[in-house]
């Protein structure tokens, strides 16, 4: 193609990116500003731009006594275990719907969509009476159980997206140089699904990482709850909410997220498709 | 991608795949599930819900339901403001993900972590805050547009349904518009340079390439995302909630799922609840049937 | 995720049981407490709601019940207002995971009361108190008969005034009836036409927790029992006065947003936009701080209590919280002697003395003499509840009430609003 036009492309996407950066960004920022502003400088006629002279107090409200760390603790663990096994879970059924026909295979894509649909607005006291009956609730294992059927779907199906993205003829040319065809799916495919398992893995964080309403109603003990229960904490109808000590918070339960994805995104992919190369 | 299935061979295999799945959702949902569809044929409130044995009534909830106009108006709302909200997304997403492709390293990267903060941003956080800009009387942008010498001092954002759906809209898309863009462009990812670079030797322009070599490598992961962004645009909850506290009419910027939720939770009529859950993913079965059924067919050939 | 707007206004507010008798007896309790007769030692949990009940009184639970209880143990759960239904449905249905005791706000209280989510208090009811528990409560939490909950604490919302405002006005005394306080809240915004949004009376359009005492005030009603059959009153003539006369408030006396809420009402107070607002006594707290109000402001803050049409104290919603044992505790005994403590006078007095009007009339002197003692005293002295039909849970769920408010607060036709509302109650009220 013309070099104009490439450059061009790549003025225009870059603009985009600009305008597209400050979109997303702005209204985080607006959080993060507020994390340093005084609760009375945070609703104002005159909006603080820039939280100059700014404090850092709703950060030391955030982290007086252990409740934080608590949360963070147990948020890790319920978000870690979600994700591991959802992920795997939803990989190998992926594979098995993309790479097989079988018996009733259509019936099951069809479920997951479907339980996809379900108002999930209601489910929650029948989802607390489940983990009562098998006695999981106020525990990591029981909330992860609920958030992985949560992002179980979703994964499988774009998961099974990513794998029939992979030409199936590629795999066959793997097997004519002698791969078996275990050898040849984890050589030449599963590298190739490196940015999926990142994008869904992401998904299944975020999801499990912020959810509120099973959370509430599964872990009612105070050192049990998670990060966004934790966060509720600061609203009280009493006493005023505390909209410092929340974006405080809310900054520091972003950060990490931030710091998951960079890291899958780093070692992960990189790794991966170096193994591709190899292979 | 088309060439998925070249084993007809039966084997244990493919099941004994699908089964940890199976089983967690069989687990997880299957009884809540059962319960559910159970309840909207109960006359099901809190009263029940603390030991008080529910009456079964049939298609009552059932018939409530439909013959309430009140419903049927929401049904429509729900439907125009997934629509809309579907198709914003999908193409800032799909735009945005395309466009990253041709970003310099620097602003992609910086692109990617605002997508990925305001993806990540709790919930709590990021609806207060938008509330905050568009508050009535202290919102950042009545304050910006007032500057600018426009009469906005002390509007309310919220007041006209038409007005309080566009703020929605705004909101909803930019929580919604990180999962596609970062899904898409993973995909994209994955679409082979070499055929890229082939088709542009040949003389393949931009648009052509993207229409024949980069959408069908993709497609079924654009088929899946824009799929699940119907489905969760229609059951839209939180944010409209959050809102209406905010400002607004209630009763005129009810959507199906706020609707389900102020008669369930709200109002404690389970029953009632549940049948209009059902009655929701009826409607969404309904409504994406069609589109799934190609998607599935299109893959055998 | 709900953010703590959710409650916003409802001033909520717990309540104990407690008896006198276990108070009067603890010194001799422990051997009968060896006794066959004991109930088993347990732990005994208790869900408090946010931050209202102080460490002080907390510390002081915990020692007493144990000292009294040997063997058993007593867990306070700090819960939150937002989310706390959902919680109760939940919780409550469970036998395993349930708490022996909550607090629950005393509106929220009698949808959880008719569905026998509590246990009957009804033949503890004179030990704990009997006529000395604040009536409203009582009446608020029995059902046929039966009494299912007891205050814990009261506290209802009165008026806050800038002094130096009225003076500005000419306005030399605080309003002793309903119509001189209309007239000074238009009089003192009219004397201040800057900033547009300065508030005479800060009265946001969704603030029908406020609203409904107008309605009150004039002889009206938000919902009527007739005969077991709910219907809403909100056309009868008497209420649509009461709304004209929430209509004229907003139209000239408020400046706040005409579909806004009631949260935050210190952020105008403190911006210098407000002349007169209507708020729980913590607020003063929160504007003495300098880090979340404006002490230079509130020391020009005077308060009375929202004057009736009669001279008396007008009609204002009560708040405050109830306090019940759940019905599916496992330890009843245990979880009555806790709330006996809860409402014993040393617990109460603990109470009183950090602003919470106490549960029983006969110690709301504690909360001394000065001028907000005086107006949480007259405030609550004529408070009313929300009607207790047993679907009001469904109004308070949908919406109605806020939806008319703002529309009224927007110029609509009153008449027709209110017909309009009293029809979608008449759906909802009897469940």
């Amino acid at each position: 193609m013309p070099r104009p036009v490439r450059r061009s492309l790549k003025v225009t996407a870059n603009l985009a990116g600009v305008v597209a950066f400050l979109l997303c960004a702005f209204p985080v920022y607006w959080m993060v500003n507020s994390s340093f502003l005084p609760r009375n400088r945070i609703r104002n006629p005159d909006p603080t731009w820039l939280p100059l002279g700014g404090t850092l107090d709703n950060y030391r409200t955030v982290f007086e006594g252990d409740q934080f760390l608590n949360a963070l603790k147990i948020s890790l663990m319920v978000t870690v275990l979600t994700i591991v096994v959802a992920l795997a879970f939803a990989f190998v059924a992926a594979v098995a719907v993309s790479r097989f026909r079988f018996r009733g295979m259509k019936s099951f894509v069809v479920a997951l969509l479907v339980i996809q649909m379900i108002p999930v607005e209601g489910l929650f006291i029948s989802q607390y009476k489940m983990l009562e009956g098998v006695n999981l609730l106020n525990t990591v294992v029981g909330l992860s159980i609920v958030y992985v059927a949560a992002v179980l779907p979703f994964t499988v199906w774009t998961l099974r997206g990513f794998v029939s993205g992979v030409p199936y003829e590629l795999e066959e040319a793997a097997m004519m140089d002698g791969c078996s065809r275990v050898q040849a799916f984890f050589r030449v495919t599963f590298p190739l699904l490196a940015p999926g398992l990142v994008a869904t893995g992401v998904f299944g964080f975020i999801q499990a990482w912020n959810e509120f309403t099973l959370a509430l109603v599964v872990m009612t003990r105070e050192d049990r709850r998670t990060l966004p229960l934790w966060l509720s904490t600061f609203t009280d109808v009493n006493r005023g909410t505390d909209w410092g000590g929340i974006m405080a918070g809310s900054t520091l339960i972003a950060i990490p997220v931030v710091v998951f994805f960079l890291v899958v995104q780093g070692r992960m992919v990189a790794g991966l498709t170096t193994g591709a190369v190899k292979g | 991608m088309s060439e998925t299935a070249p084993r007809p061979r039966r084997t244990a295999l493919p099941y004994l795949l699908v089964l940890p799945a199976v089983l967690a959702l069989g687990f997880a949902l299957g009884y809540p599930l059962v319960r559910q569809v159970l309840l909207s044929f109960q006359d099901y409130g809190l009263a029940q819900q603390f030991g008080r044995p529910p009456e079964w009534i049939g298609l009552d909830n059932y018939r409530e339901l439909v013959t309430d106009e009140y419903l049927w108006r929401v049904t429509l709302r729900s439907l125009v403001f997934c629509l809309v909200n579907a198709v914003a997304t999908l193409v800032l997403g799909v735009g945005l993900a395309l466009l990253m492709r041709h970003m310099s390293k620097p602003v992609r990267i910086a692109v990617q972590s605002a997508l990925l903060l305001a993806w990540a941003m709790p919930v709590v956080a990021s609806l207060t805050v938008w509330q905050w800009l568009f508050d009535t009387q202290y919102g950042i942008v009545n304050w910006s547009l007032t500057r600018i010498g426009m009469d906005y001092e002390g509007h309310s954002w919220l007041l006209q349904p038409l007005s309080f759906f566009f703020v929605a809209t705004v909101i909803v898309v930019w929580m919604s518009v990180p999962f596609v863009a970062f899904t898409v462009y993973a995909a994209l990812t994955q679409v082979p340079e070499d055929l890229v670079e082939a088709a542009e030797i040949d003389g393949a322009g931009p648009v052509e390439r993207l229409r024949h070599i980069v959408l069908p490598s993709i497609r079924d992961v654009l088929l899946v995302v824009a799929l699940l962004q119907v489905i969760w645009d229609l059951r839209v909850f939180t944010q409209i909630y959050v809102l209406q506290q905010a400002g607004g009419s209630t009763h005129d910027t009810n959507l199906l799922g706020t609707y389900i939720y102020r008669l369930g939770i709200g109002g404690g009529k389970f029953g009632m609840a549940s049948a209009v859950a059902i009655f929701m993913l009826v409607l969404t079965v309904i409504l994406t049937g069609p589109y799934v059924r190609a998607m599935l067919k299109k893959e055998e050939d | 995720m709900r953010i703590k707007k959710t409650l916003a206004g409802a001033a909520l507010a717990g309540l104990a049981l407690t008896a006198l008798a276990a108070c009067g007896s603890d010194s001799s309790d422990g051997e009968g407490s060896s006794g066959d007769s004991a109930p088993q030692a347990a732990d005994i949990r208790v869900w408090l709601n946010g931050t209202d009940t102080p460490d002080e009184a907390r510390q002081w639970l915990k020692k007493a019940f144990e000292e009294q209880n040997p063997g058993s143990t007593l867990t306070i759960e700090e819960q939150e207002w937002d989310g706390l239904v959902e919680k109760l449905t939940t919780a409550l249905s469970s036998e395993s995971e349930t708490p022996d005791v909550v607090e629950i706000g005393n509106t929220q209280a009698p949808t959880f009361t008719s569905a026998g989510a509590f246990s009957d208090l009804t033949e503890q009811l004179d030990s704990l108190g009997g006529d000395d528990l604040l009536q409203g409560f009582v009446d608020g939490a029995t059902v046929d008969g039966n009494t299912y909950a007891v205050p814990y604490y009261a506290g209802s919302k009165y008026i806050f005034y800038r002094t130096d405002l009225f003076e500005k006005a000419g306005i030399t005394d605080v309003p002793t009836t309903m119509d001189e306080f209309v007239d000074d809240a238009i009089k003192l915004k009219d004397a201040n036409p800057d900033p547009a949004n300065f508030s005479g009376f800060w009265f946001p359009g969704q603030d029908w927790r406020n609203g409904a005492a107008f309605i009150w005030d004039a002889g009206g009603d938000l919902a009527t029992d007739d005969g077991g059959e709910w219907s809403g009153a909100l056309e009868d003539d008497a209420s649509i006065a009461g709304l004209e006369t929430a209509q004229k408030l907003f139209e000239q006396a408020s400046g706040a947003a005409k579909d806004g809420n009631e949260a935050d009402p210190w952020t105008p107070f403190c911006a210098g936009e407000t002349g007169m607002m209507s708020t729980p006594g913590w607020v003063m707290g929160l504007l003495n701080d300098p880090k979340t109000g404006c002490p230079d402001l509130a020391k020009k803050v005077g308060v009375f209590a929202l004057p009736g049409s009669d001279g008396q104290p007008a009609p204002v919603l009560l708040g405050g919280s109830d306090i019940a044992i759940a019905a599916k505790s496992q330890n009843q005994e245990l979880a009555q002697k806790a709330v006996a403590l809860m409402l014993s006078d040393d617990y109460q007095t603990i109470l009183a003395k950090n602003g919470l009007t106490p549960a029983k009339s006969s110690l709301a002197s504690l909360l001394g003499d000065d001028m907000f003692a005086q107006a949480t005293i007259a405030a609550a002295s004529n408070a009313k509840l929300t009607p207790a039909a047993p679907g009001w849970a469904n109004v308070e769920g949908s919406r109605v009430l806020e939806d008319l408010f703002s529309k009224i607060a927007q110029g609509g036709d009153v008449t027709e609003l209110a017909a309009a509302a009293d029809e979608q109650m008449n759906s909802q009220l009897n469940g």
